[in-house]
């Protein structure tokens, strides 16, 4: 197929399939449609006979084939709407209690059906709070295949949008989220049948949708849910969770209290090696997930490796900024009340940062929008250039090499240490 | 007064290129990009603690300082190539079957030396093909040079290209080698040109072939995802525009004429020239509306058919490659000789057993692709549409799943014969 293309001024430069898809004839394809256009401005516009002679070849190529219609693109465009839709309209449908501090939200497709996930992935849920725009992931909790998405949210302390969520949001409400995201679920082609779920407090989230998934079906695996709660009241899906391991010979469930009120009577402590270790038994092919506070993930994955688990074995769901990002390894001692002047390329705008907050909200909260995904470093929706100055990046960043290399940052995750330069 | 000379929709490579080369020539072009990355299927992805290549196996054309090849010339000229670290492969690739282990090495000589002393009652015939592939590539780029004018007017000087143009690479090979072995390794890489020897253009197989085997294969340190940011860095310093989290929704139209581009975020921008990297089905249909297209461009849309694309699994392996049990790059594994036979096989539906698969082990060129005591085994399958674009959305994980079992299965099966380990 010829470069030109059938309107004046328009080419198409590797767009065919051309010769499998080799990197050589990809990149002369575009050199050659350098050419051509040169070709044509200098001869101020498109030579007619080359593009008679470009009609009549494609003319009788086409024979007599009917005019292109959409159906194969249409049919690509339904999976990937399915799959990886870049938003959805979640309408709130019901809200119920779950905890004193916790709730959820059903939300059904304002513009049906709602997108496909695997057991365990998160949206990122988009909320504008006192004139301020941002967004906070939440797992889906319900299992795959409902015509509803179930995002149970606990109150955080001073949590901004975790209250919003709780008090502001009523039935008919309509939130934006991205689709769909998110690794933390059952690989089957890399883990093995046995699972332990370890979930601290809201982190049994993603664990609920797993679990109610494979309750509706023969269960292609063995789960042992190890869910650890400051208090019993603490504990969110107890009746569901006992009623379901009662029924489930494939599931068992144990409850394990930080701060034990007097009479409690199961395990207690936190999910150190010793509580996991009696609970869990032999650790021998078994894999383990890991989903809850920043905290637990320190203990819990140091637990893991004293107990022998390779790392292989061990899936950890991405988690935020930490609390208090002061105490990170590597920290390099800047003031808490240190701020800088950031200065924005793409806005124009010079905005203040504080030291001690992720880039990314101090930018929100000057009205300046990021794309945002999973807010944890991995998914490099944020990706930003810095062009001067310096950042502390947490080390659980997951950066391309390219962009390590080439100045970009994750501002999810990144603390401005000095005045910056940065371009999103 | 137009604000940009070009508007390229698409940072794939074609796009990519087209926008360098044009903004080299002194235009002012502007490159819009629906992702938040930049290179399609020329970039990277992170999982955990992996950094995955997308497409990229091995890089034809580049040559060395001694012996440049056609596309570090350009690359070079455009400033691109000083900006990425090349890494070379040491041979072409290994060919394994149940009888059969050959590893192709660069350099015409070597080339025949390895297939003669392996394939000893075939050497006539090997070294009489392989007179006619270096010599129809020689006549070849001597002819593109020259234009295919001088062909017609001086076809003693071009016996080798007039003899063979128009052939398949089984017209040419199956007459000179018989023995199905030598036939199969020598057509091994048929899945890289998407066509099996009987449909695949010699002059296709024969440019690519001698230009590996002469300027030999390449990676790129810092993965495709290098050579992608390098052209962006270029159109950058050219005074380009690279838009990312943006793309085109819609090719402006007067008269006939390409007037302008609207893209995602709704600004409206007036250019005389769009360049397409975005396939023309949907240029057509959907940026620029079918009514504003001649039919007999969409009928000649309409004439084509789906091309191949490629399924792959992406592992990260807790191993160093030490472990792996492969010294190479590049190991094609096959369960039987009959090349045309795989490719009928590929398209006969997703329940089928495949019989060949690619393997590419990366950290056999680049000790550092992946964290230390880890390394990236990718297999590749060649992938025809038609099974999967009738499937249901619902139905493609596990489809997928099965798939990449039986594809991982197939290396594990080659064992005896390739050295591959696993540990499931």
């Amino acid at each position: 197929m010829p470069n030109r293309g059938p309107l004046d001024g328009l080419y198409f430069a590797n767009a065919y399939v051309n010769i499998g898809g080799g990197y050589e004839p990809s990149i002369f394809s575009g050199y050659q449609v350098c050419r051509e256009v040169m070709r044509d401005m200098e001869g101020g516009g498109r030579d007619t006979v080359v593009m008679d002679r470009i009609k009549s070849q494609l003319a009788e190529q086409a024979g007599d084939a009917p005019e292109v219609d959409g159906t194969a693109v249409e049919s690509v465009r339904r999976a990937v709407r399915y799959w990886h839709p870049r938003r959805v309209a979640l309408k709130v449908d019901g809200i119920r209690d779950e905890t004193p501090s916790t709730r959820t939200l059903r939300m059904v497709a304002a513009d049906p059906p709602l997108p496909g996930f695997r057991a365990g992935q998160y949206v990122n849920i988009f909320v504008e709070v006192d004139g301020v725009a941002t967004s906070r992931p939440y797992s889906i909790a319900s299992a795959p295949g409902e015509p509803y998405f179930d995002i149970t949210v606990r109150r955080v302390p001073d949590g901004f949008v975790s209250e919003y969520l709780l008090d502001r949001v009523a039935p008919g409400d309509v939130l934006e989220s991205t689709g769909p995201s998110g690794s933390f679920y059952h690989e089957p082609l890399m883990d093995s049948r046995d699972l332990v779920f370890l979930a601290g407090g809201s982190g049994i989230t993603p664990f609920m949708s797993i679990i109610r998934e494979a309750a509706r079906a023969k269960p292609a695996f063995e789960v042992q849910l190890v869910y650890g709660s400051r208090s019993p009241e603490d504990i969110i899906f107890e009746a569901e969770l006992k009623e379901l391991s009662e029924r489930h010979p494939s599931l068992t469930v144990d409850f394990v209290i930080s701060e034990p009120p007097p009479g409690w009577k199961g395990a207690c402590g936190m999910l150190d090696a010793g509580t996991i270790s009696e609970l869990v038994g032999s650790v021998e092919g078994k894999t383990f997930y890991i989903c809850g506070p920043e905290i637990m993930y320190m203990f819990c994955a140091d637990a893991l490796r004293s107990l022998g688990v390779p790392a292989r074995r061990m899936r950890r769901e991405a988690y935020g900024p930490p609390a208090d990002v002061t105490r990170e390894p590597g920290w390099p001692g800047v003031p808490r009340g240190a701020e800088f002047e950031v200065t924005e390329l793409r806005t124009g705008r010079t905005v203040r940062a504080g030291a001690v907050e992720p880039l990314m909200n101090s930018l929100e909260r000057a009205g300046i929008v990021v794309p945002a995904v999973c807010r944890a470093g991995e998914c490099a929706a944020c990706r930003t250039r810095l062009l001067e100055g310096d950042i502390f990046q947490l080390e659980r960043v997951h950066l391309r090499w390219t962009d390590r290399h080439s100045g970009y940052i994750h501002p999810c995750m990144a603390y401005p240490l000095s005045d910056l330069r940065i371009r999103i | 007064m137009n604000d940009y000379d070009v508007v390229v929709i698409g940072a794939g490579l074609g796009g990519l290129s087209a926008a360098t080369f044009l903004s080299s020539e002194g235009k002012r072009v502007l490159l819009l990009e629906r992702q938040g990355v930049p290179g399609g299927y020329a970039s990277s992805f992170t999982r955990g603690r992996f950094e995955f290549e997308i497409s990229l196996h091995e890089l034809s054309g580049l040559g060395n300082a001694q012996d440049k090849g056609p596309l570090l010339r350009i690359l070079e000229a455009a400033g691109v190539a000083q900006r990425v670290e090349f890494l070379p492969i040491p041979e072409y690739y290994r060919s394994v079957f149940p009888d059969v282990d050959v590893t192709i090495p660069l350099g015409r000589e070597n080339f025949e030396e390895v297939l003669c002393d392996r394939f000893p009652g075939e050497a006539d015939g090997l070294k009489a093909f392989s007179a006619t592939m270096f010599d129809f590539a020689d006549e070849a780029i001597r002819a593109n040079r020259a234009g295919m004018k001088d062909v017609a007017k001086n076809p003693e000087s071009y016996p080798t290209l007039t003899a063979n143009f128009g052939r398949s690479l089984a017209d040419v090979l199956n007459p000179l080698v018989h023995d199905e072995k030598a036939r199969g390794v020598l057509g091994q890489a048929w899945g890289y040109y998407c066509q099996p020897p009987s449909r695949l253009s010699f002059l296709i197989y024969a440019l690519g072939t001698v230009s590996y085997i002469r300027f030999g294969p390449w990676h790129i340190k810092g993965k495709s995802q290098a050579l992608s940011q390098a052209f962006v860095d270029t159109i950058e310093e050219n005074g380009g525009e690279v838009w990312l989290n943006n793309g085109a929704g819609k090719i402006l139209v007067a008269d006939g004429a390409v007037r302008g581009v609207l893209a995602e975020d709704g600004t409206e921008i007036a250019c005389p020239v769009v360049v397409s990297n975005a396939n023309p089905v949907v240029a057509c249909l959907d940026l620029i509306g079918a009514d504003q297209v001649p039919s007999w461009y969409l009928r000649r849309l309409g004439a084509g058919s789906g091309g191949a694309s490629t399924f792959n699994v992406y592992m990260g392996l807790d191993c160093p490659a030490s472990e792996v049990g492969l010294r190479n790059h590049e190991t094609f594994v096959n369960t039987s000789y009959d090349l045309d036979e795989h490719a009928r096989l590929m398209r006969a539906g997703l329940g089928v057993a495949p019989a060949e698969a690619a393997v590419t082990l990366y950290n056999a060129i680049d000790p550092d692709f992946s964290p230390p005591g880890t390394s990236v085994v990718v297999l590749t399958l060649i992938a025809y549409p038609d099974p999967w674009l009738e499937l249901a959305p619902e139905h493609y994980i596990d489809a997928k799943n099965q798939v990449a079992d039986r594809v991982i299965g197939l290396a594990e099966a080659s064992r005896p014969a390739s050295g591959i380990t696993s540990r499931r």
